[in-house]
């Protein structure tokens, strides 16, 4: 990794000359709301917002994607092949970064998926620091900066962008694109005073440093069944979490049932169909038991394999729920032994 | 052989019979695979006395309806109902259960006795007779009937979504309406629809009926603590749904 420093007065430079060969998707204002769009000017880029109503994670495994056609006759694969033009996502918080290496494990390592991996490899990553919002608990998973996972990350400065350069794809493009100078003592020290200031900006503090201990022995704690009873089932969290990846596959007859089509849309282990299986059992019928099942996967399930918690902290399952059951809250709640 | 359909109207505005008839573009596929023996809206023909699907849009709101719909599920191997009025009786089960005549009597006078003879409290087809496919909505979406169409053709369960309206409206990246004040029936109603009105800025009124998964008493109790009035959500859900459906959630 080497660093720079660009004036914030260049970001239309930088888009301007991205666009030549990507399309360019960053923040842009969706009524009071943010989310990730193609930018066609680079006025309308919002590196100033707070967080999108979906993460980037839309992008890489849309929400209803064709995975292939086929024909009925005699089951033959039409058309499987996964289109993926050159694409640069600029102004990625560092938890929507994060969670995406999150879902490299699942979608890029045992089983490669190639509809992830081709628009994965297509995509440049451009990060932009952030002010924490009040949802905001990154800093207690450890996922409030990114370290990997970008081409480019600009942290505002105010009157610049201190540069950080993590990939030869990133160094060629900003070289190509902007002007951008060497740092300079005073740049690393006003890093530094961003960086602190940022820190203490937070005002969730989670404590998980005891999680894998106390949902094991929590299992059967009432806490459960108290948020079952307040879940809607509407599974509002696993669509806005960035890491949520489950999906259910449909395969669609054309009208005239010669052709078909094969479509994966997000799931979520909140709807009661979700661990249904043949003979009509179902494995987690209660609310109480898919609360509980999304918790111990994504804070002990996950962790179990990869070492990490499948949680970035962004809060946004935290602003979607309408029954405002929180990480935050639940995790005080299993410490304590009930809900407040 | 291709199936004999019929298609067989009760109390409704037809408008789910003219949505089939928006289907232009699949309509001449649809029809390749099935004999249209019968359909009102369409022909001025009789009703056979054999078939093999029975199609039916509307409410059961009279005797008569509930003699058609015995006799046609003595007949035909398939029962698909289609919009509202059928699934969940629609916007004809607001005239209510206990006060029908006095309704009635408010809405026809005192000697409007006659107007409708052996009418019944208007409810859902599934009241009355087992329901094999259902396409729910007012009206019905044109890719979900032909879905549910195929789904009935080739033999294969009715799978109808059983969660409510949110999961979707989130993928629609739409600004939650409960975070600006207003009333969107969303978190109790069957999806299916691609949060379509949501989408175009106007609130869920429910047309979908009840989702199986929906948590009616924890969304009520939710709504009451935000400040919102339960008897005007409870009137809203009675729009589409019967309120002993209501209440019994």
């Amino acid at each position: 990794m080497f660093f720079r420093v660009m004036d914030t007065s260049r970001l239309p430079d930088l888009v301007r000359g991205l666009s030549r060969d990507h399309e360019v998707i960053g923040p842009v204002a969706k009524e009071e709301r943010f989310v990730f769009a193609a930018i066609d000017d680079p006025a309308d880029l919002r590196l100033d917002y707070d967080t999108t109503l979906l993460p980037p994670k839309k992008l890489f495994f849309p929400p209803e994607d064709q995975m292939m056609r086929f024909r009925v006759a005699d089951n033959e694969v039409l058309d499987d092949e996964v289109f993926a033009a050159p694409r640069v996502l600029l102004g990625l918080h560092p938890c929507d970064i994060n969670a995406l290496l999150l879902m490299d494990n699942i979608f890029l390592k045992d089983y490669v998926d190639p509809y992830y991996k081709a628009r994965r490899d297509t995509t440049l990553v451009v990060g932009i620091s952030c002010v924490p919002t009040e949802d905001c608990f990154c800093n207690s998973l450890g996922t409030d900066e990114a370290h990997w996972g970008f081409d480019i990350f600009l942290t505002d400065l105010g009157d610049r962008y201190f540069v950080s350069v993590r990939s030869v794809k990133g160094a060629e493009l900003l070289d190509d694109f902007v002007e951008t100078r060497e740092i300079t003592d005073a740049d690393t020290a006003a890093f530094q005073r961003v960086t602190r200031e940022r820190k203490d900006k937070f005002t969730q503090d989670v404590d998980t440093s005891q999680l894998p201990l106390l949902l094991d022995a929590k299992f059967d704690s009432p806490v459960w069944d108290e948020l079952g009873e307040r879940c809607l089932s509407c599974g509002a969290c696993s669509m806005v979490c960035p890491t949520c990846y489950c999906f259910n596959v449909r395969d669609d007859l054309a009208p005239d049932q010669k052709t078909g089509t094969r479509t994966r849309l997000w799931d979520s282990c909140q709807f009661s169909e979700f661990a249904a299986v043949a003979h009509g059992q179902n494995f987690r019928e209660s609310r109480a038991s898919r609360v509980k099942y999304r918790y111990y996967h994504k804070q002990w399930g996950y962790l179990s394999k990869f070492e990490r918690v499948l949680c970035v902290g962004c809060g946004r399952c935290s602003t979607a729920c309408a029954a405002d059951i929180t990480p935050r809250e639940v995790i005080a709640a299993l410490a304590k032994g009930g809900v407040e | 052989m291709a199936p004999r359909v019929v298609v067989v109207s009760l109390a409704s505005d037809f408008g789910c019979q003219v949505q089939m008839t928006n289907i232009e573009d699949d309509l001449l596929d649809v029809l390749g695979l099935i004999d249209l023996s019968y359909w009102q809206l369409a022909s001025s023909g009789h009703m056979p006395a054999e078939y093999d699907v029975a199609i039916v849009e509307g409410a059961v709101t009279t005797e008569e309806h509930v003699e058609l719909l015995k006799r046609i599920r003595s007949v035909a191997d398939v029962v698909m109902v289609i919009g509202a009025c059928a699934v969940t009786g629609g916007i004809p089960a607001m005239a209510g259960e206990g006060d029908l005549e006095q309704r009635f009597a408010y809405v026809y006078g005192t000697d409007g006795a006659n107007v409708a003879r052996g009418r019944i409290s208007p409810g859902p087809v599934k009241r009355i007779i087992g329901v094999d496919y259902e396409v729910p909505g007012c009206p019905i979406d044109t890719a979900e009937f032909l879905r549910v169409l195929s789904h009935a053709l080739q033999g294969l369960a009715n799978r109808l979504p059983q969660e409510p309206l949110c999961a979707i409206c989130k993928t629609k990246e739409n600004v939650c309406l409960f975070d600006k004040g207003q009333i969107c029936l969303g978190m109790f109603t069957r999806t299916g629809c691609g949060a379509r009105c949501v989408s175009l800025g106007r609130p869920c009124t429910g047309c979908r009926g009840l989702a199986a998964d929906a948590n009616v008493e924890s969304a009520m109790k939710i709504l009451a603590e935000k400040g919102y009035d339960i008897d005007e959500v409870t009137e809203r859900l009675a729009v589409f749904n019967t309120r002993e459906e209501v209440f019994s959630r």
